[in-house]
């Protein structure tokens, strides 16, 4: 029993890390009003960078830093649709995913990246590695920015009420392209994590939801760095709980223990529904353009 | 005297159209400057381009005798000019010093702390800086909005329709912080659509019509018909006309009860009747159970407790729209795009809502579009709806005057028993203002019991055969008219 | 009134400010059809000739590429059959998905309705429920029945407690998959081969073939359904009520709209329409259910509805569209070894450049002088 506690245990931070870091990411973004539903799309094309580069022989921390780049890519196609061409949100985080899980699927076939085993980040101390220690650090500088900087005043003044950011000077466009570029960096880290130092292959459902997952995770969090860090590692605890149980033994069938990440979040969900019918801590202008009205 | 500001035959054009046609206006410090003029005069885009966020077509900008050129917001304030917008630029998630902070950028927290307490005090504004902005009243966050461009050093202030959403008694009080601005130095520019505002409390007015400065006098050279006259371009004057035959009770409601949403005053124990052949006038301070009592009257809402009847149809206190609209009730709402129109589809299938849902076009599985449309072609004609240049045209495009033209269209059209009218001229000029409330009269004089919910009580002592006052959500007081506007105006600000 | 005018070369420093030319962004007040057509066209032509970049890239020459696609499409009577039976379901798809779109529900859950769908016609089938004359029905009514239980949830969230009804469509997608697996690796799976699906249905048991290649009654059914639609959004009160609600919810509530009662009749006609989507594969096409019948169709949907602009008879067209593009990819992956995702790829970059022609048409860009 206390093998299955310390195996399940020592699992959970690398579970949680990628979650954590992508609500950072998505929490920066939505803070300057941008509803990024993009999230699974960034990730794909983080891990998909991850992976590239280390089958050529990059060491893991630039390949992870390429993952960062790679989500900030992808985030300026996104940054283009939703602040500059002011597209739907909505259809514009779809089809950015659409367009990264062709693309990244597409570069691992024409490559012949998939199923290549990779040889992985190794941990530092405890067990864990450079990332996860990392990622609370991430999570201090966030707040810190958020609440701390001219920039991070800038940026929620940006997702509250556009038109006094624009009556004060702010250039709103900018801003958002900085907040998602920004958050694509971090989302895109994630998802390079996830194949670099988690997975270590690459195949094309390698995300597997986790991008929806975090998007559920900041709407649990109300927005807010610490509480997504919290909710991180309850989802890093469910995650690594089930290969714990199937290697125990336990008679669960296998498909219904693999959904439990997709019912937990609905769960999660709907519980940060039924008790915040108000929404104070959404964004208030998440979602919304900014035009200034030009009338007569 | 210098100026503090000069513009100088300055001309700006939207798309073809000339929104200022060669203005010329200046303001001095120490000096109270007001702007009149209708919706669509110009008067906000020559302030929008005094505080640069707008370029002049033509025509140059001075201070102090210097010609100027003021790139952006930022740069206006850099220059001293700061513009207090009607709808407030506030981030209501902010506390008092950050929504300052965000207007006052790359100076230390400390310092703009330290500055803008003693402003506040010399205002006469006692504020905690750490307060949320959102849970500040509407007449302190006005303030706010003051002491924000004050902070970032304006000498030239611009107030854009300060008093429209002020009580009576806040209003007074904001002309007494304008006119210590003015003795302190700073040139303050008014503008407004209030003439008693710029009859008394202003040095100086100048008018405006349609992108043109119509004339520039003192105060003591005007009065009001006057300056309406010069503002409107005809003489439009509104007389009450008493109700010609008063009926029997049409709508009841008895002692209605509603808790109020976030942290609104909701309804107390309201009671009133309308009868058939009048107009029951709401007056009071917006924000006092105006949006819930109208809510309850459409069935939007649920009333905790109490009833509301209509004759001839019993008690409707949890009937829904549906059903109440089924029985004779019409509505004029008070946000007209949000509520009584839907702005992306067409105008001729805006007006055919009604008679779709009375199954007037046929049953759910067929909608007789043709005869919908000739019925919307109908009633625009009757009702002198304009700016319809095919009735495929979304209704978004109607101007406000035309937009309420069709609502009320939509709404008359079948002869309903009840009429509610929440702020039915709001954002109209004098002329469309005007059409609106011979409608409610004609439908008045038809014998419809017609309740009109306005904030502007001029609108309600114009029109109301009674009046009832609601303050703090319950009804204090009732008169009947001819009232005396001094005791209504106590009325509003009881029980608080 | 007298403009300034000033000698040339005056020493003032800014008679205009003439500083810079700064596009500024104007909401257009309205949009001729004929601009509204070139826009849309301009962006098709934009996407194609990416996406034959793309091809170019990958190996397939643009002369190859054309070849190709008349091959496709109209180099035999078996092609256009092909291309044909592929248009159904993808038709029933671009419905399920404009169902939900036009009342304002981001259905982006069509997988999973379309997997419960499958399962819930393959209980019927399996476990040979009702007579043979009346199993057809049966499996479609269960097909529907399943879509409507897998969006009953999402949509109850959404409009009782305002849950965002992408993320919870959409993760039900993935519990669907894992229930979907549980079964053909189970209880279902084939026992004659032991392969994950499941068993053969019987010959009654198939949507029946029309008799001109190997076109089944699909195709025809989903034209009926699409012009059944096409009925109640153009000529019918309901249609009129669920656009009115679509363009302001809140007043169409005010002024007595059953709002809620046609926001849950278009989620559950969505989750049904999706049911049956995964029925009309399974039924029609491959007489089984296997474990990736699904695949790609959400996708497809959502762009089908997205190009036809939630209009049945446009669904009609951009499906037929996407079953070539289909087939083709087909061909490429056999003939020029070109991946499968390219298909996806094509349809990624044909969304956006759609997408942001709206952009276009939303918006004038006015290049002015301004400070």
């Amino acid at each position: 029993m206390s093998d299955f506690l310390v195996n399940w245990l020592i699992n959970i931070p690398s579970f949680a890390a990628p979650f954590a870091i992508a609500a950072l990411g998505l929490i920066i973004t939505e803070r300057a009003g941008v509803l990024n539903l993009a999230a699974e799309g960034l990730m794909l094309a983080g891990a998909l960078a991850g992976v590239g580069l280390m089958i050529n022989g990059a060491p893991p921390m630039v390949a992870l830093g390429g993952a960062a780049m790679a989500g900030m890519a992808m985030g300026l196609v996104f940054a283009i649709m939703t602040a500059g061409l002011r597209i739907n949100h909505v259809i514009s985080g779809l089809a950015l995913v659409f367009f990264a899980e062709a693309l990244t699927s597409y570069i691992a076939s024409a490559e012949r990246w998939t199923n290549k085993a990779i040889q992985g980040l190794e941990p530092v101390f405890l067990g864990q590695d450079v990332i996860v220690y990392a990622t609370p650090v991430l999570c201090l500088l966030t707040v810190w920015m958020l609440n701390r900087t001219r920039f991070g005043l800038t940026l929620r003044a940006v997702g509250e009420n556009p038109g006094a950011a624009d009556a004060a000077g702010i250039d709103v466009t900018a801003t958002r392209f900085a907040a998602i570029l920004i958050g694509a960096a971090l989302i895109g880290l994630a998802g390079g994590y996830l194949t670099v130092a988690v997975s270590r292959i690459w195949v094309d459902s390698v995300i597997g939801g986790r991008g929806w997952i975090a998007i559920a995770l900041v709407i649990f969090a109300r927005w807010h760095p610490w509480r997504a860090l919290f909710g991180a590692v309850l989802f890093g605890c469910i995650e690594a709980l089930i290969p714990r149980i199937a290697a125990a033994g336990v008679d669960v069938p296998r498909y219904f223990l693999q959904m439990t990440p997709y019912l937990a979040t609905l769960a999660v969900m709907i519980w940060a529904a039924a008790r915040g019918k108000d929404r104070w801590s959404q964004p208030a202008a998440l979602g919304h353009h900014h035009i200034r009205e030009e009338r007569g | 005297m210098t100026n503090a500001l000069r513009l100088n035959s300055v001309s700006k054009s939207f798309g073809g159209f000339k929104a200022l046609d060669a203005v010329d206006f200046s303001v001095a410090a120490g000096e109270v400057h007001a702007l009149l003029g209708e919706n669509g005069a110009g008067k906000s885009t020559l302030m929008n381009i005094a505080c640069g966020l707008y370029a002049p077509d033509d025509g140059q900008i001075e201070m102090g005798g210097q010609p100027v050129t003021i790139a952006g917001a930022r740069d206006a304030a850099a220059k001293g000019i700061g513009m207090v917008h009607q709808h407030f630029k506030l981030v209501p998630a902010f506390t008092v010093l950050e929504n300052i902070l965000l207007f006052n950028p790359g100076r230390p927290a400390e310092q703009v702390a330290q500055q803008a307490l003693t402003l506040a005090q010399k205002i006469g504004f006692d504020i905690d800086l750490g307060t949320p902005a959102g849970a500040l009243g509407i007449s302190e966050q006005q303030r706010l909005e003051i002491l924000k461009v004050l902070v970032a050093g304006a000498r030239i202030v611009i107030l854009d329709e300060p008093t429209a959403v002020l009580s009576e008694e806040d209003g007074q009080a904001l002309m007494q912080l304008v006119r210590g601005l003015a003795d302190t130095g700073s040139a303050v520019i008014l503008v407004t659509h209030k003439l008693h505002e710029a009859l008394y409390h202003s040095d100086r007015i100048t008018v405006m019509r349609q992108g043109r400065k119509i004339a520039e006098a003192r105060p003591g050279d005007m009065d009001p018909a006057r300056l309406t006259e010069l503002i409107v371009g005809e003489h439009i004057v509104e007389e009450p006309e008493p109700s010609p035959h008063v009926g029997g009770t049409r709508i009841r409601l008895d002692k209605v009860r509603m808790r109020g949403d976030r942290g609104r005053k909701g309804l107390v124990d309201v009671s009133f009747e309308v009868k058939d052949g009048e107009i029951y006038g709401i007056a009071g301070v917006s924000g006092n159970g105006q949006t819930e009592l109208a809510e309850i009257l459409m069935g939007l809402g649920r009333p905790d407790a109490g009833t509301i009847e209509i004759a001839g149809h019993g008690d409707v206190t949890h009937a829904g729209p549906a059903h109440r609209r089924r029985n004779g009730l019409a509505c004029i709402p008070v946000d007209r795009y949000r509520h009584g129109l839907a702005g992306g589809i067409t105008v001729a299938d805006n007006y055919a809502i009604n008679g779709a849902l009375a199954g007037r076009y046929g049953n759910w599985l067929w909608f007789n579009r043709r005869r919908a449309r000739s019925e919307a072609r109908d009633a625009i004609r009757t009702f002198d709806v304009q700016g319809v240049r095919n009735l495929g045209q979304k209704a978004a495009l109607l101007s406000g005057g035309n937009a309420q033209k069709l609502v009320i269209a939509r709404e008359f059209e079948g002869q309903p028993d009840v009429v509610l009218a929440h702020s039915p001229s709001r954002g109209l000029d004098v002329r469309a203002g005007a059409a609106v409330h011979d409608r409610l009269r004609a439908a008045r004089d038809r014998g419809a019991a017609v309740i009109l919910i306005s904030e502007d009580l001029d609108e309600v002592m114009l029109l109301s055969d009674r009046i009832g006052v609601l303050a703090g959500g319950r009804l204090s007081a009732e008169f009947k008219a001819p009232a005396n506007r001094p005791e209504i105006g106590a009325a509003m600000v009881s029980h608080e | 009134m007298t403009q300034t005018i000033l000698p040339p070369g005056a020493a003032n420093p800014a008679p205009r400010n003439r500083l810079r030319l700064v596009p500024i962004l104007e909401p257009r007040q309205s949009v001729p059809d004929r601009l509204r057509l070139t826009i849309y066209v301009a962006s098709l032509l934009l996407a194609t000739l990416i996406s034959v970049a793309l091809l170019a890239g990958a190996g397939v020459p643009p002369g190859d590429l054309a070849k190709e696609i008349a091959t496709t499409v109209f180099s035999s009577p078996r092609a256009l059959g092909s291309v044909l039976a592929l248009t159904a379901p993808l038709v029933v798809a671009g419905l399920a998905t404009a169902i939900a779109f036009r009342a304002n529900f981001w259905n982006i859950g069509l997988e999973g309705q379309m997997i419960l769908g499958a399962v819930l016609s393959s209980y019927v089938a399996i476990h040979d429920i009702g007579p043979e004359f009346a199993r057809l029905p049966l499996m479609a009514a269960a097909a529907a029945l399943g879509g409507m239980i897998w969006i009953a949830c999402p949509g109850w969230l959404k409009l009782k407690l305002g849950v965002n009804e992408v993320i919870t469509t959409l993760l039900l997608n993935y519990v669907a998959f894992n229930l979907l697996l549980h079964l053909l690796y189970g209880p279902w799976k084939d026992p004659v081969s032991s392969f994950p699906y499941t068993e053969q249905y019987e010959a009654f048991e198939k949507l029946p073939l029309l008799g001109w290649m190997t076109l089944t009654w699909a195709l025809p059914l989903a034209g009926i359904l699409a012009l059944a639609l096409w009925w109640v959004y153009s000529f019918s009160r309901l249609g009129f009520l669920i656009d009115l609600m679509r363009s302001n919810a809140t007043m169409a509530r005010a002024v007595g709209v059953p709002v809620l009662g046609l926001s849950v009749a278009s989620i559950l006609a969505s989750g049904a329409v999706g049911g049956l989507t995964g029925f009309a594969i399974s039924s029609g096409i491959e007489g089984r259910m296997t474990q990736d019948f699904f695949v790609g169709y959400l996708f497809s949907g959502v762009l089908i509805a997205f190009l036809g602009r939630n209009h049945p008879l446009g669904v009609i067209v951009v499906a037929f569209f996407m079953a070539v593009l289909m087939q083709l990819g087909q061909s490429l992956q056999v003939f020029f070894g070109v991946p499968s995702a390219l298909v996806q790829l094509v349809q990624a970059v044909f969304i956006i450049c759609v997408a942001a022609s709206e952009f276009f048409l939303t918006y004038r860009m006015n290049w002015r002088s301004a400070a």
